[in-house]
């Protein structure tokens, strides 16, 4: 059964009533009958048609080592695929192991990415948030200068998805930096991004989400940026607390509306199983207080940039919580470190959070029985240091990951740092060098630019969000870019006929080489075909091509390479 | 012998469509009469404050619009005081181009708008706003989408029936596979790559895509498409007409294109923009003042852009709705600000708009609030889309575009002949037969 069939009858359709009183009256009507389809519907698991089957893939199973490095890493580099097979007998050891492996990020050896960064020449990204906030801050500084901790923090994003063999760290800093979206660039946010990616996204990307959710709340630019720092008992804001429940905790599939809480069906706990606005003005009301250090307290620059907690900002009366009660009176913050308590416990975020790692590991419509377990896992561990990383290891573990090849498209940062990797290039990434910033804009122009959704949701995570002509020409253009020359250093980006051994050189082999490289499987033999046929230009496939003397055939290669980043294939994960 | 139709038209064609580059398209039917308007959706990302846009200026509403925003109130005198739109209501002066559009009978305000949908989640009311299905999510179709699909039949030599400006698809063109999304024209086009090997790069990666019908290849194809059509048409110099003047920032910019998309007769039916920032916590004065200001003089620069004489009188075949996913919270907070609240403030802009004021006002007494704190909602949105389906873009198939929504009366907002509605979603209803819920993927070529 389906939601909008039974909702279908359900929605109202009369016209505007005569009088307000009407109107209220009409409206209080229709709110009961909702209340009541909406609990049918929730309890029936309708709420969200998230499991519903994608699209059939296209093309047939990979091997699991390509499967693997497209889901828990941004693609294979050279290496990566020859590597898994070597990591034991049958697949079943090796996905293991390499998950195990990616799971204990401190057991990978990352020195060669940490040379990269070293030579950057990067100046923010180890400042305490103190010394961010003084110098980037309360120093009178240009905007350059003040922006710089997020400007270094979206190059070395960047520099990490393409060299750090944490790769799997790398997905997972990105999936809670979507969670918990913030526009970088605001006044306070971007001096302070630094502080934001390392102390709290990168600090608890693989621990434990209660830690995190706290981490976040009391985090300078999630309180800027939702408001909280301002919020009192005189004056609450409910900005951030409803975007806590919503997106970062319970979720919009438990959002129940503004009906009243006693509608809301109850679990065997007592809990509500989902929330309504009652729960947010309590939630608000339970934050209140929760702010930013500074004396006078509108004059931020006079503070360190930390959390502040103000007890006489506290609105300490009682508080209505999915119907747990929080006393009136209770200790300074405890308020809201039970809200947190209770949130970080409840099986609505459990599912949740759950569900939304499914989608990013997985696919876009993840099968419920995965999300159940990796659920499961959440709740069994809601006390545990590794809570995140044991949840991840039962979805990575699953037979659902296993059976689900072409559940995702790569959005155009994948798709960006796919390339990259595959093409085993070694691109700058630091800001004012004119081959970096150039890529910058491009990116930018993707609409996939890190940290620059504006809305607090995180940008969209459905194929069909990202398969529109704006995204998808704007990547083209930018993978078509990195194999093209750069004329002023007068090089290829990426000079893939020196990435090529030197045995292969007919369009047959070049193609079925650069196929292995980028893609790790074949295609069809219709597909290859016509790639054989741009290679080679009407000259026999079998016969060396000139690639080592004629810049044309070197120019050839390259645009090739292109096309194969440009190919369906390449879009899928 | 080459055939122009929309999907990969350029296959085989292109000397011919080269042929026809920075002309117009005068063989379709843009300018004959009896053919369908423009659509041109604009909307208010994270809740416009009506409220403040249209305040009440005179009796009982007054002062209860007083006492609930004692800082964030736009003053009856004084500066920065509110224009008078009639006895009841003012105009914010952030505003005054939408004021001279509403005088001169351009513009059409309908009050208190909104869902029936209790919510005041930004990203579920706009997932229902914009799949046209209050209460129900993940619609794989936009209302637009389905408005195009039922519509009568789009001719084959349209080039670009729908064009969406911005990084992504909105939700309510979710599922169309022929829109044009584009952010910046100048831009927009496959001009990287080894220059030598650009031509033939294109026609390898077109027959990749043609190869398949999976979501990846239908998309490519469209993205070709799109890329072509760009390239081909839109990459020129453009000059306002009537010495309309665009706001130099993203918004203007966006309807400058939309107009010269217009111009160029590709046979455009459906156009959306967004102009996001209105989620207005806290600090709002400042940021409500410039999103105001943005909106209207760029409003006010298309019209008057389209605004010329005789065959270039293209507002007669304008009909723009301004929509956003919900008001304000009546009171204002302790920050300046104000929270997500309820009914809401819809604009139309039409050379065929009826102007004046429209709906019932629910008035802002405590007991005529919604919840005892925002607006109440007195008419369904789709009832004011609807109307534009109907009188302005000859569909009545509500049924199709708004499933389960009846009842449907004119409010009499813009002219036109009114049909039937038809409110049977029947087969080909997109909503309930269609791939994301068979799984199969030749739904998804269509």
């Amino acid at each position: 059964m389906r939601r909008h069939r039974l909702r279908r009858t359900d929605v109202d359709t009369r016209e505007a009533p005569t009088s307000a009183h009407q109107a209220r009256a009409a409206a209080l009507e229709r709110t009961y009958q909702r209340a009541t389809a909406m609990r049918t519907a929730r309890s029936a698991g309708e709420r969200s048609r998230l499991s519903t089957p994608p699209p059939a893939s296209p093309g047939t199973q990979p091997p699991l080592a390509v499967q693997a490095w497209n889901r828990l890493a941004f693609g294979p580099a050279p290496g990566d695929l020859a590597a898994f097979d070597g990591l034991g007998p049958d697949d079943d050891v090796r996905l293991t192991a390499l998950v195990d492996q990616q799971l204990d990020p401190g057991s990978i050896s990352d020195t060669a990415c940490d040379a990269k960064i070293a030579a950057s020449g990067y100046t923010t990204l180890n400042k305490s948030l103190s010394q961010l906030w003084a110098d980037h801050v309360v120093a009178d500084v240009e905007w350059s200068d003040r922006i710089r901790p997020l400007v270094e923090t979206i190059f070395v994003t960047l520099l990490r998805g393409v060299h750090s063999r944490r790769q799997l760290f790398e997905v997972l800093a990105d999936f809670w930096h979507n969670h918990f979206s913030i526009y970088g660039w605001g006044f306070y946010e971007a001096p302070t991004w630094v502080h934001y990616d390392r102390d709290v996204i990168r600090a608890n990307a693989l621990g434990n989400f209660r830690t995190l959710l706290e981490a976040v709340a009391k985090s300078t630019p999630m309180l800027i940026y939702l408001d909280n720092y301002l919020s009192s008992d005189d004056g609450p804001n409910e900005n951030y607390a409803r975007e806590l429940m919503e997106l970062h905790a319970l979720g919009d599939e438990n959002y129940y509306g503004t009906i009243p809480r006693s509608q809301v069906p109850v679990d065997g706990n007592g809990l509500q199983v989902g929330f309504v606005d009652e729960d947010v003005f309590a939630v608000t009301r339970a934050l209140t207080g929760w702010s930013l250090d500074a004396d006078p307290w509108w004059d931020l620059e006079t503070g360190n940039g930390g959390y502040y907690y103000r007890h006489d900002w506290h609105d300490t009366g009682e508080k209505n919580v999915l119907g747990q009660i929080l006393p009136a009176g209770q200790a300074p913050e405890k308020d809201g470190l039970d809200v947190l308590d209770i949130l970080a416990s409840h099986p609505g975020t459990a599912k949740f959070v759950c569900r939304k790692l499914c989608r990013r590991l997985i696919g876009d419509f993840p099968p419920e029985t995965v999300v159940d377990a990796a659920a499961q896992t959440f709740l069994a561990n809601t006390a545990a240091s590794d809570q995140i990383a044991r949840v991840v290891r039962t979805i990575l573990l699953s037979s659902e990951f296993r059976s689900s090849w072409a559940a995702k498209i790569k959005r155009p940062f994948d798709i960006i740092v796919s390339s990259l990797r595959a093409a085993n290039a070694d691109l700058p990434f630091i800001e004012d060098h004119p081959e970096s910033e150039s890529l910058d804009w491009r990116f930018y122009q993707t609409g996939h630019y890190s940290f620059a959704w504006h809305p607090p949701n995180g940008y969209p995570d459905f194929a069909e969000a990202w398969v529109s002509s704006g995204p998808r020409v704007m990547t083209w253009r930018l993978t078509n870019w990195l194999v093209d020359y750069n004329w002023t250093d007068d090089e290829y980006r990426i000079d893939l006929r020196a990435e090529t051994p030197a045995g292969v050189r007919s369009a047959n082999a070049l193609v079925d080489y650069w196929l292995d490289r980028v893609l790790g499987r074949t295609i069809s033999d219709s597909d290859r075909t016509r790639i054989v046929e741009f290679m080679a230009q009407g000259h026999n496939p079998d016969l060396d091509l000139p690639l080592d003397t004629d810049d044309d055939v070197q120019s050839r290669l390259q645009s090739m390479v292109g096309l194969l980043f440009m190919s369906p294939e390449f879009q899928w994960r | 012998m080459c055939e122009i139709s929309r999907r990969g038209f350029m296959v085989g064609c292109s000397a011919a469509i080269a042929g026809l580059a920075g002309s117009r398209f005068n063989s379709l039917a843009f300018g004959a009469p009896g053919d369908q308007d423009v659509l041109l959706v604009v909307f208010l990302r994270g809740g416009m404050d009506g409220l403040n846009l249209m305040p009440p200026i005179a009796g009982a509403d007054r002062g209860y619009y007083e006492a609930a925003r004692p800082d964030l109130q736009v003053p009856v005198s004084g500066q920065g005081a509110a224009l008078p739109l009639n006895s009841q209501f003012g105009w914010s002066p952030d505003a005054s181009p939408l004021l001279d559009l509403y005088q001169n009978g351009s513009l059409s305000l309908v009050v208190a708008t909104g869902m029936d949908e209790p919510n005041r989640s930004h990203f579920e009311s706009m997932e229902f706003m914009e799949t046209g299905t209050p209460g129900v999510a993940h619609t794989p179709t936009g209302w637009l989408t389905r408005h195009l699909q039922s519509s009568v039949e789009i001719p084959e030599e349209v080039i670009m029936p729908s064009l969406s400006m911005g990084d992504l698809q909105p939700t309510s063109l979710r599922g169309d596979r022929e829109t044009v999304n584009i952010n910046d024209p100048s831009t927009f086009s496959l001009d990287t790559g080894p220059w030598l090997w650009r031509g033939p790069q294109r026609a390898a990666v077109r027959s990749l895509y043609q190869a398949d019908s999976t979501l990846v290849h239908v998309t490519g194809n469209q993205a070709l498409d799109a890329v072509d059509i760009i390239e081909l048409y839109a990459t020129g110099e453009y000059t306002p007409s009537n010495g309309a003047v665009y706001p130099d920032s993203d918004f203007g910019d966006h309807l400058q294109v939309i107009a010269q998309m217009i111009k160029l007769d590709l046979g455009l039916q459906v156009a959306t923009l967004d102009l996001g920032g209105w989620d207005t916590h806290e600090g709002q004065s400042w940021v409500l003042s410039s999103l105001l200001a943005d909106l209207s003089s760029g409003l006010m620069a298309l019209y008057t852009d389209l605004d010329g004489g005789g065959a270039q009188n293209f507002t007669q075949k304008l009909t723009l709705v301004v929509q956003s996913e919900f008001g304000r919270r009546f009171a204002e907070n302790a920050d300046n600000g104000t929270d997500h609240g309820h009914g809401n403030l819809m604009m139309v802009l039409s050379g065929n708009a009826a102007g004046g004021i429209h709906g019932a006002w629910p008035g802002l007494a405590p007991g005529q609030l919604f919840e005892g704190y925002d607006l109440a909602v007195t008419t369904d949105y789709r009832r004011v889309l609807s109307e534009i389906l109907i009188r302005r873009l000859g569909n009545n198939k509500l049924g199709l575009v708004f499933p389960g929504y009846t009842g449907y009366q004119p409010l009499g907002v813009v002219s036109g002949t009114d049909l039937t509605p038809d409110y049977k979603g029947g087969p080909g209803s997109t909503i309930f037969a269609d791939g994301f819920e068979s799984g199969d993927t030749s739904a998804w070529s269509g």
